[in-house]
């Protein structure tokens, strides 16, 4: 898979962004195992230094946990998860309706849209 | 100790100081890019440190050592131009290296090769220039080095050769070997480096880890090294 | 590491020496059986040809062996071949040593060659015996042995070839040190070399003459008329001499080097 980078954004903090949405998406799950840094390194194609980097800001952040001999490991805790998929959430919904709300659609429109533009391309389904 | 480390290193040559008072650290594990326009001192630099000019002032110490016969078992280079003898074919010369170079790897190299569709029983002067920087390139990062230098390495090259280079460079890694890539096509490289070092008109303006300097002036390595060095 | 860096340039001498090698004995074989056989004018023709296509093979020989080992030595020390070469994990000695110890083997065995030819072509009992008693002739007339004094003349017009030879590879060293002209000033300073070292023997034989005084009548009246002991000293004097040239230069050479290479 081709991953994209702005090279304007530090490396590292894009890094960040992708490993979130594996966590909150479920990729990884609660208490996995996580590959290595130079298997992550390579499927990113970035520095292993830079993924390094990435993945302790993600243990700062307690989203991941390092075992010493095992090496590192989603965090157990779901709470923290859930709630870094509801910051995100939140984000893409107030950026949703910021947006309609921009091109001057009320609010029942914008709800409507939500579920007919769903419906009709099939990206969520059941 | 450091890997490499550079005091008051300065090269006149012909009556022109084409390097001026260079000062560089450079530990391990690290991918480094050396950047500046054509023609501010970057191939100067690195010939120095590979023996193959004499400094004016200063020192060059690689693991601690001056450059010499030490240096060289463990430092892989490869240089801008074409310097293989042409009448070698390429099987010959990874004998060569296989016989010069302890940390050879020639299982390696013959995998590398395959991958870039080179043919081992080809006379090097039978290729054309692009398949023989490629097989320069394929014998510099079969050694198990501590200090790889490649001197523009991307310079000419399609696409899909960059990327097989920076895959190479990239899979190749290891904590206790560094890499210095030096070139002027800083967009194509900037995103697996650790740090930059710019150099302009003989002298470092500025080493810096490669993100710090993003987040620091919120703009892409390229990006700044234009503003910084406006024509 | 001496002997893989021998390695490669004995193989790319043969490589380029060996056609001449090949074709000079060729020629001599076809000569000798053209001298051989019922003579025609056609034969005879084609004879001349043929001896004068070895002649030519053997002027290669030589003048190859001679200009090949200069730019060889330039080419791999401070052309494009550089980049490898002075990469390599060898000392700058190792790398001089080589060149000289090939340029001496190639010298060797082009002498081989050459007389080789020079036998298949020309060598007869009858003129074998003759060229023996002409020998003879000179060296128990002098009192010497008359294969030592064969050898020693081979020996000293060998080492006033190698002495030529390495003058090169000096000039070579500090031509290229300057930065413009750098052939120039190699032809230029490899002359130079020579020219001091053939002094140089002359001076020190003079210097010898001062106690010898039969060496001192060779300076003072050109005087051929020489017994065995002075001749016998002049032959060893001279092939000291060229020894302790050839060692020293080859010192200094790499003196030289050591000091470090510039390479465009």
């Amino acid at each position: 898979m081709e991953f994209t980078f702005d090279n304007n954004i530090p490396i590292y903090i894009q890094l960040l962004e992708y490993m979130k949405i594996y966590l909150i998406s479920g990729v990884f799950q609660c208490g996995e195992k996580l590959p290595s840094v130079r298997d992550f390194a390579t499927t990113f194609k970035v520095n292993p230094n830079t993924m390094q980097k990435a993945l302790a800001e993600l243990e700062n952040l307690s989203l991941i946990y390092t075992e010493r001999t095992n090496g590192k490991y989603v965090t157990k805790d779901k709470k923290t998860i859930e709630k870094l998929k509801d910051e995100y959430a939140t984000t893409l919904a107030k950026s949703y309706f910021e947006g309609m709300k921009r091109i001057g659609l009320g609010k029942a429109d914008s709800i409507q849209y939500l579920e007919r533009i769903n419906e009709k391309n099939g990206i969520i389904r059941d | 100790m450091e890997l490499l480390e550079i005091k008051g290193l300065t090269k006149v040559f012909d009556n022109k100081e084409i390097l001026t008072n260079v000062n560089l650290k450079i530990s391990r594990g690290k991918i480094i890019g050396l950047l500046g326009k054509n023609g501010v001192g970057k191939t100067t630099l690195i010939k120095l440190i590979n023996d193959l000019l004499t400094p004016t002032k200063g020192e060059i110490l690689i693991n601690g050592n001056r450059p010499g016969i030490e240096s060289k078992k463990v430092i892989s280079y490869l240089p801008e131009r074409t310097y293989l003898n042409k009448q070698m074919k390429v099987s010959e010369i990874i004998q060569y290296f296989k016989e010069f170079y302890e940390n050879f790897d020639s299982e390696k190299a013959a995998k590398l090769l395959k991958d870039l569709n080179l043919d081992m029983n080809q006379k090097l002067s039978k290729m054309s220039k692009g398949m023989q920087e490629k097989v320069q390139l394929v014998l510099v990062m079969s050694r198990n080095a501590d200090l790889y230098i490649l001197d523009e390495p991307l310079g000419g090259v399609d696409p899909a050769t960059r990327d097989y280079i920076l895959d190479t460079i990239l899979s190749n890694f290891n904590e206790k070997a560094s890499l210095i890539i030096s070139t002027h096509l800083i967009s194509d490289i900037e995103r697996i480096l650790d740090e930059v070092i710019f150099i302009d008109k003989g002298k470092i303006v500025l080493q810096s880890e490669a993100d710090k300097l993003r987040n620091k002036e919120n703009a892409s390595i390229d990006e700044i090294f234009r503003r910084k060095f406006k024509c | 590491m001496l002997t893989k860096l021998l390695k490669y340039d004995l193989k790319y001498m043969i490589k380029n020496m060996s056609v001449f090698y090949i074709f000079s004995i060729f020629f001599a074989i076809t000569t000798r059986i053209l001298f051989s056989v019922k003579q025609t004018v056609i034969i005879d023709i084609i004879g001349q040809i043929s001896v004068g296509t070895m002649f030519s093979m053997l002027a290669s020989v030589l003048i190859n062996t001679l200009m090949r080992s200069w730019i060889r030595f330039r080419d791999s020390i401070y052309k494009d071949e550089a980049y490898l070469t002075h990469t390599l994990p060898v000392t700058k000695k190792d790398i001089y040593n080589s060149k000289f110890l090939q340029t001496l083997i190639f010298f060797i065995v082009g002498f081989v060659v050459i007389v080789l030819s020079l036998l298949i072509v020309y060598y007869t009992k009858d003129r074998w015996i003759a060229l023996k008693t002409m020998i003879n002739s000179i060296t128990s007339g002098l009192n010497i042995n008359a294969v030592l004094f064969v050898l020693s003349m081979i020996g000293i017009i060998f080492l006033e070839i190698f002495n030529a030879i390495q003058s090169g590879f000096f000039g070579i060293i500090l031509g290229h040190k300057k930065n413009n002209n750098k052939i120039g000033y190699s032809v230029l300073f490899g002359f130079l070399e020579y020219m001091i070292s053939q002094t140089m023997v002359l001076i020190l034989m003079f210097i010898v003459g001062l106690f010898d005084g039969n060496i001192m009548e060779l300076f003072k009246n050109n005087n051929i008329l020489l017994n065995s002991n002075t001749l016998k000293l002049i032959i060893i004097l001279t092939t000291i001499l060229y020894l302790l040239i050839i060692y020293f230069m080859s010192v200094i050479c790499k003196k030289e080097l050591d000091k470090g290479v510039n390479i465009e």
